[in-house]
């Protein structure tokens, strides 16, 4: 169900209004279009509406008005149990904290995004699972417990589960903000291999101005609208 | 449904302490359902056992007849309101007019087994100078053991004496006792219109009910009648259905076709029969109320873990998790929580039942014979106790799931 031709993911004139009685427009209709296999960076000061934009283009989040185009198809307006499945099928998201269930070991909370489909088997899942941990090194540490890993490893699990199901798109919320800068790089790492190996398509949102950099575009937010969007020179050449 | 089950089963253990609490109320609710049901129904059933046992099914009255009390009346100590209107003078004593044809025409009815011919009338019982009051029933030995089983209480003798000898009489043994006498000794039996007999004890019975050992005499209906001055009349006819359940119906066709006043043993029985009803409505709501604590032990237990859980279910959610599945996942939660404390209530109950069975009771309530708890149990009991369980577990249950099926992953995510 992919409208050909149509970018990865595309932006139209976003607005999203917060707040209970007193509405506050945080987004002020923004245009956006991310090609396929591009790895965009989403930049901007402390509440210029980075995480707002973001969840809006995972279909985490529903705008006042304009859309948002996954492979063609408009989420704005989609019932909630079809971009349930549209997240879960083609999207995958890394945050700030890991938010792994503290119940389950590394290769069970990898597993997860897996076993809600139809005709997954959970031994299929479980491979799966392993397999992708141990592209980014973790497969040892697969039966522990996320409360016995450190904050890098706990992340890379994160970024395992949320790559497991293969998805087109991967959201970054800050995924290094926990780290210290060893475990930052790492995770950069990782998604430039997704980017380079896979054709993975990422948006990511970081303060850091240096891993901000090594996306092919860096989106420059400032008071809900887009300030700038700057191709890294090295990138451009 | 496997990825509900799988993080249900998982958190369920995760928080082992807390779900524990949710469990031991459920099999609290279980445990009491299954232990009183027992001892009720239990009870319950022995004495209905007792009552259609030692009481014909149906009573044919003559209309204003003074009637003597029933067994069961006795055994209950007269809790029966019916039974007052009955008790007319005994001058305006009537009796049942042509009694064999009446008695042939009730036998053709349908359902009925069996149908005896009584008299029945107080009488004085003496041997040498000792004299006590009786109740004499004048009967046909074998058709009345068919209506109400005399050869289980025999203790010597047998029921073919007393219908052999012409002056046969069968005797309590605790009767026998205070009067002095055995087996083949002479008694003297009269009344206040008849005329004094003397006859000769040929049975000895134990009935267990010290009401009857101590006070009834049987004898042969034409004895009875020359003793209480009857001449040939009857004035009660017991009947014996093949099926107790028909009792009612049968009394409304008799009391139609030959215009005696008929009873049912559910109406001589009614008072009892509501303090049954009664005693069930007040044990099903000690039980509701019981299990309903357990539903709020698990209500309030599964809202603390959904609110502890927010971000847990924010993640299911961006990871494709829908609102059904996160409701089924604490949907589940609670029906384990049910199970398992239903599993181990019933355990518990029947463990409890076993050991209650083994008490011996001390006689009460007109028995004289010692005998064990009556104890009720049956599958039946343990199906409900799981439908119970599993319904207050999916009830108290629903509300925290759906709290947590409406978690918004953008709320949880934004207040991180
Ligand atoms: N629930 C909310 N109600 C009202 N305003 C909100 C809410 N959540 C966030 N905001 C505001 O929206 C703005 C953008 O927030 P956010 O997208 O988180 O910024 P960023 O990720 O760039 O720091 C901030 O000014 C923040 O205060
Ligand atoms: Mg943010």
């Amino acid at each position: 169900m992919r409208v050909e031709g149509s970018p990865a993911l595309e932006a139209r004139q976003l607005v999203r209004d917060l707040g209970d009685e007193v509405k506050t427009r945080i987004l002020h209709g923004i245009d956006l279009t991310v090609a396929a296999g591009e790895f965009v960076s989403l930049t901007g000061p402390s509440g210029s509406g980075k995480s707002t934009l973001l969840y809006l283009l995972g279909a985490l989040d529903r705008p006042t008005s304009g859309d948002v185009f996954v492979d063609g198809i408009a989420t704005a307006k989609l019932p909630t149990a079809e971009r349930d499945t549209l997240r879960g099928e083609r999207l995958g998201f890394v945050f700030q904290f890991h938010f792994l269930l503290p119940e389950f070991t590394a290769v069970e909370n990898v597993m997860i995004p897996l076993l809600h489909r139809r005709n997954v088997r959970q031994a299929d899942a479980h491979a799966q699972a392993l397999a992708v941990l141990a592209t980014l090194e973790m497969h040892e540490f697969a039966n522990r417990r996320p409360n016995q890993l450190s904050g890098g490893q706990q992340q890379r699990v994160s970024i395992a589960r949320a790559i497991v199901h293969r998805p087109k798109i991967l959201f970054a919320d800050e995924p290094t903000g926990n780290l210290d800068s060893k475990a930052g790089l790492a995770v950069m790492e990782i998604f430039e291999k997704f980017v380079r190996d896979d054709a993975m398509t990422i948006v990511m949102v970081t303060h850091e101005p240096s891993y901000a950099a090594r996306a092919q575009r860096e989106v420059k937010l400032l008071d809900g609208k887009i300030a700038e969007i700057v191709v890294p020179t090295h990138k451009a050449a | 449904m496997k990825a509900e089950l799988f993080i249900a089963a998982r958190q369920l253990w995760h928080r082992k302490m807390l779900n524990s609490i949710s469990v031991l109320g459920v099999m609290l609710g279980v445990l009491m359902l299954i232990a009183i049901t027992g001892i009720m129904r239990g009870m319950q059933t022995r004495f209905l056992g007792t009552i259609l046992e030692v009481s014909p099914h149906i009573v044919v009255y003559d209309q204003t007849l003074a009637v003597p009390r029933t067994v069961v009346d006795t055994l209950l100590g007269g809790v029966s309101v019916t039974h007052v209107s009955r008790q007319a003078s005994s001058d305006r004593q009537q009796q049942i007019a042509r009694p064999r044809e009446t008695l042939a025409a009730i036998r053709t009815l349908d359902g009925v087994t069996a149908v005896a011919p009584l008299v029945v009338g107080s009488a004085v019982m003496s041997v040498g100078s000792k004299e006590l009051p009786v109740e004499m029933r004048g009967i046909d030995p074998m058709v009345q053991d068919i209506v109400t089983p005399l050869r289980g209480w025999i203790v010597r003798g047998s029921l073919t004496d007393l219908n052999a000898a012409g002056d046969g009489v069968m005797v309590g043994q605790q009767l026998a006792d205070l009067l002095g006498v055995t087996i083949g000794d002479n008694v003297t039996c009269a009344s206040a219109r008849g005329v004094p007999v003397s006859m000769r004890v040929v049975v000895l019975f134990s009935s267990g009910i010290t009401a009857l050992d101590k006070g009834r005499v049987y004898v042969a209906a034409r004895l009875a009648q020359t003793i209480l001055g009857r001449g040939d009349a009857i004035d009660r006819i017991e009947i014996r259905l093949a099926n107790p359940d028909d009792a009612p119906a049968v009394t409304a066709r008799l009391e139609a076709l030959f215009g005696y006043d008929g009873e049912s043993w559910q109406t001589t029985n009614a008072s009892m029969l509501s303090v049954f009803v009664q005693q069930n409505l007040i044990t099903g709501l000690m039980i509701g109320a019981v299990l309903m604590v357990g539903g709020f032990g698990i209500l309030s237990i599964q809202i603390m873990i959904v609110v502890e859980k927010r971000r847990d279910i924010a993640l299911l959610k961006s990871v494709g998790y829908s609102s059904r599945n996160v409701l089924t996942i604490f949907l589940v939660e609670g029906i384990v929580v049910a199970i398992i404390g239903a599993i181990l209530g019933s355990i518990g109950g029947h463990f409890l039942l076993l050991g209650m069975r083994q008490i011996k009771t001390v006689s009460g309530m007109g028995f004289n014979k010692p005998s064990t708890f009556a104890i009720y149990e049956a599958p039946i009991v343990y199906v409900l106790a799981f439908v119970f369980s599993i319904s207050v577990g999916l009830l108290a249950s629903f509300f925290p799931a759906w709290r947590a099926s409406r978690v918004e992953p953008v709320d949880v995510l934004r207040g991180s």
